[in-house]
């Protein structure tokens, strides 16, 4: 199993190939080759799971051999406890979302072709130690992306893909600027992260901040941090649900994985000095704001779009706080967010699959009718609100309490949010689920086994991490450790941490 | 000492957590099955073990050395990350296992009287699979050895609360109420753990027994200008005044008895609501250690329990008096907890729990009775048609009047004398706590006068069969009541010739707090006048409730006449503390998430979309000029094809000179640029 | 070397093959019925001219390419008027090629199909001729001389379609103005000839270099130069003929002019700056000097960031795909030439590896406009809505590889290209270059997705007509998108071409 990062990362590809080479008019065929294309991914991430070495800082199964040797461009691949999570994340979600799938009936073969094209970028994105490499993953995922929302979305799709696609871009143009700058900066001239790591010296502060603000908006519009957060509310809203989910779940976690990858491992004094404005305050702004804005929303789909805005800002709080309980809980928040805001857009789907619409105040005592659905919904619900005993509260509270230690104040507005939080998730709770039952939905059938077995896997995630979360912390722990050292030695040589 | 290593206490909230899965996931199924009388069972039994096995750490504890009472089962390893080191571990010293003890007890009492209660309800696997699933956090509130697990409890008891509140979820006023409460227990949860949080930082553990070891860390730690086991400790009242319905968090109690009765028995009488009470005794070595924390709790408790009493006089329905009545004793309990009184506090905690639980488990019963009428001005007259109902209810009732003799009498006697004598203490707290005494006992003899005598106003089509309800209640009721007569014998005070074996029992734990009850001996005579001075005072409040609702020689109407109507009117609205809110709190949120969501949709987005366009306009502009100059020749040459070369060479040369401008134009600027 | 006349005939395989046959073609033209016939000639013609190329000098890594047919060193030919060496034959393989793609394409194109295709084949060898002086004159003269021949014919070419109007008028306007530039040109060549006293590129550089000459007077020359070259690389503000000429002329040409004579101006300009005006800076890998105070580097900076962002804007408004490709060959012109102004080696390189890869997507590009045009007779955005739903999906799939390459978005070659121009820029620290760049990339980006979305996102609505792939066009568009992506996957051989392709015989 040496090239399990390779199998992983290629062998949804190859099923893209097969897919493409299938007729197009079978469908089911079509499906089921998509289907098990993403399982096998799936079965070498449970194997990674056990054979990783929770022990080690150093990177794990790496895969490195020159690609573009006068350049200096490797195919460098591995995992450490900082991707390890996000690679399991991937080829856990992906199956579910080919399941979740099985609606599609137009351009079917376009689709599932796209959907596995995206999930290499994905998990190449998160297997990436070659920063070259990094970046052309990064934009790969944007084409497909672009495509899956733009054909098979809802009503402004086009609008919504082609912001989507801009502001990425827009951002990856940064990126690319400050890759070369990095590049150039070091001798001899290499895109290999785990050298780059060593060599913080070669730029004055001044560079090195500048370099960190440019990765830093990169990274942000994908978390997305405010102001560069209006693309996921429309983007969310017109995906296919599948494509929401993957959005939501995994593509948001590329932000900040690249904050911590890239920012943090290559520019340790800068992340110490910028932290606090850019971390902490605009995390906090965006838990209270992104809560704000989700209790304004009528469209559930935009409600739980706005959630995960608020829920991705306990992560940027968690990693400013330089705490191993910080940011230990923000890694293990991006991985609960993941699980949870799935199955929340997988729930919307159910919904709106049945009713073709998502208007908050247009349901109405849905538990009497759907109950089974309604109590998966609760759990979800609970389980984003941070009630004890599912996995988010652990991550929040270790974000949190890490966050205390440095940021009192900050620490305090932050977690005024659960309040909020609570209030629009019970509100929509109640208008949607409870009550008396709406005559129009009379007879809208119960969830039923296919959507059942995309939901229970989620679930029995959130319950366990909720009472062992350390199946997940004593992946990430070490690495985490590890990193944060590196980056209070960083703070030594720059400017001190706030 | 160390704490002796168990592995039973699991068992106590593991249980009831079993028969909330098994109800809540095959619940549906059995009932089909095998009848309600299944789900009872299952929801009983484990209700029954958690109590059997609370006994056996009773008894493990008493076989212990006073100062070594503490049981340890540390079931798993949960958050391990860098110095926070939490297990699941479930800790027993006396003051967790009373509170075992009254959670098992009386809560299975409780389940027993559900099992008729609920009968005619389809949800009834539902039902038993919240309650269940409530005993367990509650168990694992009380029987925590850490913060966070406690917090874990805290929130789940907050969970199942909203669960059952709104248990009837198809009326949406039920489920507003449910949220109400939840939303409210969630600001004081916000406290909790933020107390949490700074409690971390300062001593490096989240552990009762690290926390108390290493208490000294605390010493002039400052935050925000104010020590940081006062800011603590007042964190953790916040989170006390949202769970135990304090000002200024207590509006939802009172909504809260939308949910069905025996839940309001359970849950905001008996336990929940008690977890505040309990989790500053359980930190009382911390509040020990800020006096002004002390104050306020004082404070609020005594505000608080005025405001309630007050509000209870002129309730008409027969659940929200007794609603008002568990705010206004929760008061007292803090005020005890806030001169430092705690085994008093907790004391009265007990008590309170049998005689409250007994109350609505009464309640319940007349509601039964009435086909869930509630509006005790549709009742009256009923102690013939529910005798057991009756005389348990006026037990009750005299227990929570402080009737001398009572349960009530020797814990609240107990919370007065701290009040007046503690160092902490004051006259102003004891005429608080006196004048309480006094509108309880009148609004319960209100209640009383109105449920139980006077002519029958019951609505005909219901009084036909009124009929007192099945043994599974009664039996239930008269347990409580006995509960409510005797209890308080386990703590008579010294002051009486009694032993106060409680405060003895709960020394071990409190051994480091105030020393409380050191000067009794030697001011006997004073406690006992202060006695009497508190039993004439609720005597009166009786007696006033006897001549307005009995007697009748004051009218009811002309009391909430008095001064215009509008005190009565102000008691009626509750003081308007839920409009005040809504108006202020309520729609200031509101307001700002329309703002937020504005502020996305115009500004932000309005920036974006904005800078496109701009890049539109100048991409159009450009094409302009392009257009004038470029296409200006085709245009000029369309018109000139077929013509002769006079008027094409025309067209041509007008054209070369504006290329010829251009051209010669770029070169001589640059040149220009160049120059200088 | 430097060989006389008659020795260097025997050197100058390719251009005499190609003189040849198109000779060859005018003849036949008046026997042969099947014109398709004279295409195919062409096509060997192109082949042969290719082959020759490649044997006459081994551009590739020795070690997996086995010594060509000829294999000579490099030098000056036919005294000192032109020069044979890397650079020069890495442009005649890159027009050869351009060529070849032409011929292929226009016998599948409906409107070449119907005029006389004899002189048509005949005048693009003839045009492809002057391309490959173009890239090796080593005489100001000579360069010229290529360059003109390369306008007469591509002002024919672009008036080729008779009956329709817009096409003699873009020949027209294409003449006039290629006129006027080359008069300015070839006026600023005087310039040169009177500081140096010779035409000839060495001796030219020896006097700018070394002689004593007015730093000012020199760049008043260049100036004036720039004025004929950036006609010819369609650089703002000398692109203005552009849009209708590549609107005008059938669509094969316009490929044709927007790879082939745009490359073969880069090279006429690489030549004349670098080793003509330019030396070899000592020390440091690969940099080069120019004459203090004629600093046209500067002068290109401005030129490069204007002709990329107007030819951006300007593109982002059409509505006919002909002209919005032809305002994004002006903005990929403004990108090549980022590699021109950093003054070293990498620049230089990259700006080769550049017009490879421009060459695929570009040509590819309009390959797919043409195969619309064929079977709809439209060019408008229009007429390619929901074309991928319509029978149209290989050109529709095609046509977006080629413009997210254009648009430099990886794993595709276009990215490759950029990749290397930025990186070029910014190790030379031009900061604003390179942010100027990156704007327009995502200005390009906008409107090339536009394209894609009226491909893919928009339904059709019935009245655009079916959209079919013929096998002959089929391949072609085979052959120029494969290598789009390979080139975005593994580039190394072709970084490598490049590399060794910036070599100039120097003497």
């Amino acid at each position: 199993m040496d090239h399990v990062l390779t199998l992983m990362t290629f062998l949804p590809l190859l099923g893209a190939a097969i897919v493409l080479a299938l007729p197009s008019q079978h469908h089911a065929l079509i499906k089921q080759v998509a289907l098990a294309a993403t399982l096998p991914t799936l079965l070498l991430g449970v194997w990674l799971f056990v054979a990783f070495d929770r022990g080690t800082t150093d990177f794990q199964y790496v895969d490195k051999v020159p690609w573009i040797a006068s350049y200096n461009i490797q195919y460098f691949v591995g995992v450490d406890g900082i991707s390890i999570t996000m690679v399991l994340l991937t080829a856990l979600l992906c199956p579910l979302c080919v399941l979740a799938s099985c609606g599609i009936d137009k351009g079917v073969k376009g689709y599932f072709a796209l959907f596995l094209l995206l999930e290499t970028g994905m998990l190449g994105v998160f297997v990436a130690l070659d920063f070259f490499l990094f970046y052309v993953f990064w934009e790969v995922m944007l084409l497909p992306m672009y495509f899956l929302i733009g054909i098979w979305g809802g009503a402004r799709r086009e609008y919504a893909a082609i912001k989507f696609f801009l502001y990425t871009f827009a951002g990856s143009v940064l990126m690319l600027i400050a890759m070369l700058v990095l590049y150039f900066g070091s001798e001899p001239h290499t895109f290999d992260m785990t050298v780059l790591m060593q060599r913080t010296g070669v730029f004055d502060m001044r560079t090195q901040h500048l370099l960190w603000m440019a990765l830093f908006v990169a990274f942000a519009i994908k978390i997305p941090v405010f102001p560069f957060h209006t693309w996921l509310p429309d983007a969310h809203v017109e995906a296919p649900t599948a494509i929401s989910v993957i959005l939501a779940g995994v593509l948001l976690k590329m932000g900040t994985y690249g904050i911590l990858r890239i920012n943090y491992g290559i520019l340790p004094a800068a992340t110490a000095d910028l932290a606090f404005w850019a971390l902490a305050v605009l995390g906090t702004f965006n838990i209270v704001y992104g809560a704000l804005c989700a209790l304004a929303q009528t469209d559930l789909k935009k409600l739980v779009a706005y959630s995960s805005i608020s829920h991705m800002g306990y992560v940027m709080l968690g990693m400013a706080a330089f705490t191993p309980q910080g940011i230990n809980g923000a890694v293990l928040q991006m991985f609960n967010h993941g699980t949870i805001t799935a199955m929340l857009f997988l729930l919307v789907g159910v919904i709106y699959d049945r009713a073709h619409h998502r208007n908050i105040d247009g349901f109405g005592g849905l538990a009497s009718v759907m109950p089974v659905y309604t109590g998966f919904t609760a759990l979800a619900f609970f389980a984003a609100m941070g009630l004890p005993g599912l996995s988010a509260f652990i991550s929040e509270v270790l974000v949190l309490l890490g966050a205390w230690q440095r940021y009192p104040g900050l620490t305090t507005v932050a977690a005024s949010a659960i309040v909020l939080t609570a209030g629009y998730l019970l509100w929509t709770m109640q208008r949607m689920w409870l009550g008396p039952l709406n005559a129009q939905y009379a007879h809208l059938p119960e969830i039923d086994a296919r959507e059942l077995v995309t939901l229970v896997p989620l679930a029995v995630i959130v319950l366990v991490l909720g009472v062992y979360p350390h199946a997940v912390l004593d992946l990430i722990n070490t690495s985490l450790l590890h990193l944060n050292e590196i980056v209070k030695a960083g703070a030594a040589t720059g400017v001190a941490l706030r | 000492m160390e704490p002796t290593a168990v592995s039973t206490l699991r068992w106590i909230p593991l249980l009831p957590l079993l028969g909330a899965v098994v109800n809540g996931i095959f619940g549906a199924a059995i009932q089909r099955r095998a009848g309600k009388g299944a789900i009872a069972v299952l929801a009983v039994a484990p209700i029954g073990g958690a109590f059997a096995f609370a006994l056996l750490a009773f008894v493990q504890l008493l076989g212990l050395p006073p100062e070594g009472r503490m049981l340890l089962d540390v079931v798993w390893r949960w958050i391990a990350v860098g110095s926070l080191q939490v297990n699941v571990a479930f800790m027993a010293d006396p003051l967790s296992c009373t509170l075992l003890l009254v959670i098992t007890g009386i809560g299975g009492l409780i389940h027993l009287y559900s099992m008729a209660y609920m009968r005619e309800d389809d949800a009834y696997w539902r039902y038993f699979a919240y309650l269940n699933l409530f005993t367990f956090a509650m168990l694992v509130l009380v029987l925590a050895d850490n913060l966070l697990l406690m917090f874990v409890g805290w929130e789940g008891v907050g969970f199942c609360s909203w669960a059952l509140i709104g248990f009837w979820w198809r009326e949406p006023v039920n489920t507003t109420a449910g949220n109400k409460a939840f939303i409210v227990n969630r600001i004081g949860d916000c406290g909790f753990v933020l107390g949490i949080f700074a409690m971390f930082w300062t001593v490096d553990t989240v552990v009762f027994r690290d926390i108390q070891a290493h208490v000294g860390l605390l010493d002039g730690r400052m935050l925000w200008g104010m020590p940081v086991v006062g800011l603590a400790t007042l964190l953790f009242f916040v989170g006390a005044t949202g769970k135990s319905a304090q000002i200024p968090l207590h509006v939802w109690l009172p909504d809260a008895m939308q949910g069905p009765t025996p839940v309001s028995a359970l849950i905001h009488a008996a336990t929940m609501v008690t977890a505040g009470v309990y989790m500053i005794a359980r930190l009382h070595f911390l509040y020990a250690l800020a006096p002004g924390t002390l104050a306020v709790v004082a404070g609020v408790g005594a505000a608080t329990a005025i405001l309630a009493a007050t509000i209870g006089l002129v309730q008409d329905d027969i659940k929200r008096v007794l609603a008002y009545s568990t705010v206004s004793q929760l008061g007292v309990m803090f005020v005890a907890m806030g001169v430092g009184a705690w085994s008093a506090g907790v004391f009265h905690l007990v008590t309170h729990a049998f005689f409250k639980a007994c109350l609505f488990l009464g309640a319940g019963s007349v509601i039964h009775a009435l086909h869930h009428e509630q509006d005790m001005r549709k009742m009256g007259g009923l102690r013939t048609q529910l005798p057991v109902t009756f005389w348990t209810f006026l037990i009750a009732t005299l227990a929570l009047a402080g009737a001398p003799l009572t349960a009530g009498f020797f814990s609240k006697d107990e919370i007065l004398w701290q009040a007046w004598s503690s160092p902490l203490g004051s006259p102003l707290l004891w005429t608080v706590g006196v004048v309480t005494a006094g509108l309880t006992a009148c609004y319960m003899f209100r209640q009383i006068f109105l449920v139980f005598f006077g002519e029958n106003r019951v609505d005909p089509h219901v009084a036909a069969h009124v009929h007192e309800s099945p043994a599974a209640m009664t039996v239930p009721l008269v347990i409580l009541a006995a509960g409510s007569l005797l209890v308080g014998f386990l703590g008579v005070p010294e002051a009486f010739g009694g032993a106060n074996r409680f405060a003895a029992w709960l020394a071990p734990v409190f051994a480091t707090g105030h020393a409380e009850g050191h000067h009794a001996a030697h001011a006997a005579s004073l406690e006992w006048m202060l006695t009497a001075v508190s039993v004439a005072v609720a005597t009166t409040g009786a007696f006033v409730a006897f001549l307005v609702y009995q007697r009748r020689t004051v009218s009811a109407d002309a009391m909430a006449a008095l001064g215009g109507g509008a005190p009565y009117r102000l008691l009626l609205h509750k003081y308007f503390l839920d409009e005040l809110y809504w108006a202020t709190v309520g729609r200031g949120v509101l307001l700002l998430a329309r703002i937020g969501a504005w502020i996305d949709r115009r500004v932000i987005d309005g920036i974006v979309d904005g800078s496109a366009t701009l890049t539109r306009g100048i991409a159009r502009l450009e094409g302009r000029f392009d257009a004038v100059v470029v296409d200006g020749l085709v245009n000029a040459l369309a018109n000139a094809t077929g013509a002769l070369g006079a008027r094409l060479r025309r067209v041509q040369t007008g054209n070369i000179n504006t290329y010829l401008y251009v051209v010669v134009g770029t070169v001589t600027l640059v040149l220009i640029a160049r120059l200088f | 070397m430097d060989l006389g006349n008659l020795q260097s005939i025997a050197f100058s395989a390719p251009e005499l093959i190609l003189i040849a046959t198109a000779i060859l073609i005018f003849l036949a033209d008046l026997v042969v019925r099947q014109k398709e016939q004279l295409g195919a000639l062409a096509l060997f013609g192109c082949a042969g001219a290719l082959i020759a190329s490649i044997g006459l000098r081994m551009p590739f890594s020795d070690r997996w390419l086995v010594q060509g047919l000829f294999g000579w060193g490099e030098g000056w030919l036919y005294s000192r008027m032109v020069i044979v060496d890397d650079f020069a034959v890495f442009f005649k393989l890159l027009f050869a090629l351009a060529a070849f793609v032409t011929i292929w394409m226009s016998l599948g194109s409906r409107e070449v199909q119907d005029g006389d295709e004899g002189e048509y084949y005949g005048l693009v060898l003839a045009s492809t001729v002057g391309l490959f002086y173009m890239a090796s004159a080593a005489n100001l003269l000579m360069a010229y001389l290529a360059l003109e021949l390369v306008s007469l014919t591509s002002y024919v070419l672009t008036g080729y379609l008779r009956r329709n109007r817009r096409s003699g008028e873009a020949a027209l306007k294409y003449l006039i103005y290629g006129g006027v530039s080359s008069a300015v040109m070839i006026y600023g060549m005087s310039w040169l000839y009177g500081l140096a006293g010779s035409l000839d590129y060495q001796k030219l550089n020896a006097t700018v270099l070394h002689g004593h000459v007015e730093p000012l007077t020199v760049f008043v020359a260049i100036v004036l130069v720039l004025a004929g070259l950036g006609f010819k690389i369609t650089a703002v503000p000398f692109h203005m003929w552009a849009p209708d000429a590549y609107q005008g002329a059938p669509i094969p040409v316009t490929a044709f002019l927007s790879v082939g004579s745009k490359a073969a101006g880069f090279a006429m300009m690489i030549r004349l700056f670098y080793p003509g005006l330019s030396a070899p800076a000592v020390g440091d890998g690969g940099g080069w000097t120019f004459l203090a105070g004629a600093d046209w580097p500067q002068l290109m900076l401005v030129l490069c960031m204007a002709t990329m962002t107007l030819g951006n804007l300007a593109a982002l408004g059409q509505e006919n795909v002909k002209r919005l490709l032809a305002y994004s060959s002006i903005a990929h012109a403004g990108y090549t030439l980022m590699g021109f102004v950093v003054l070293n080696d990498a620049g230089l390189r990259a700006m080769l590896f550049y017009l490879i890869t421009y060459y695929l997507m570009n040509l590819g590009a309009f390959l797919v406009v043409m195969v619309v045009a064929n079977s709809t007779g439209r060019e408008d955005l229009d007429g390619y809505r929901g074309l991928a739903w319509r029978g149209g999906a290989v050109p529709a799939v095609a046509m977006a590889i080629f413009l997210f390459s254009l648009a430099g978005i990886p794993p595709l070659a276009g990215f490759v290209g950029k990749f290397y121009l930025f990186a070029a820029v910014v190790e030379q620290r031009y900061y604003l270059l390179a942010a100027v760049g990156f704007a327009n990339t995502l200005v390009a980006l906008y409107y090339y997705v536009r394209i894609i979305r009226t491909m893919f996102l928009d339904q059709p609505r019935g009245d655009e007509g079916v959209v079919a792939l013929d096998t002959h066009n089929a391949f072609l568009l085979y052959f120029l998108a494969i290598p789009t992506i390979v080139l975005g996957i593994y580039w190394a051989p072709v970084i490598a071409l490049a590399d060794r392709s910036v070599r100039f015989f120097l003497g």
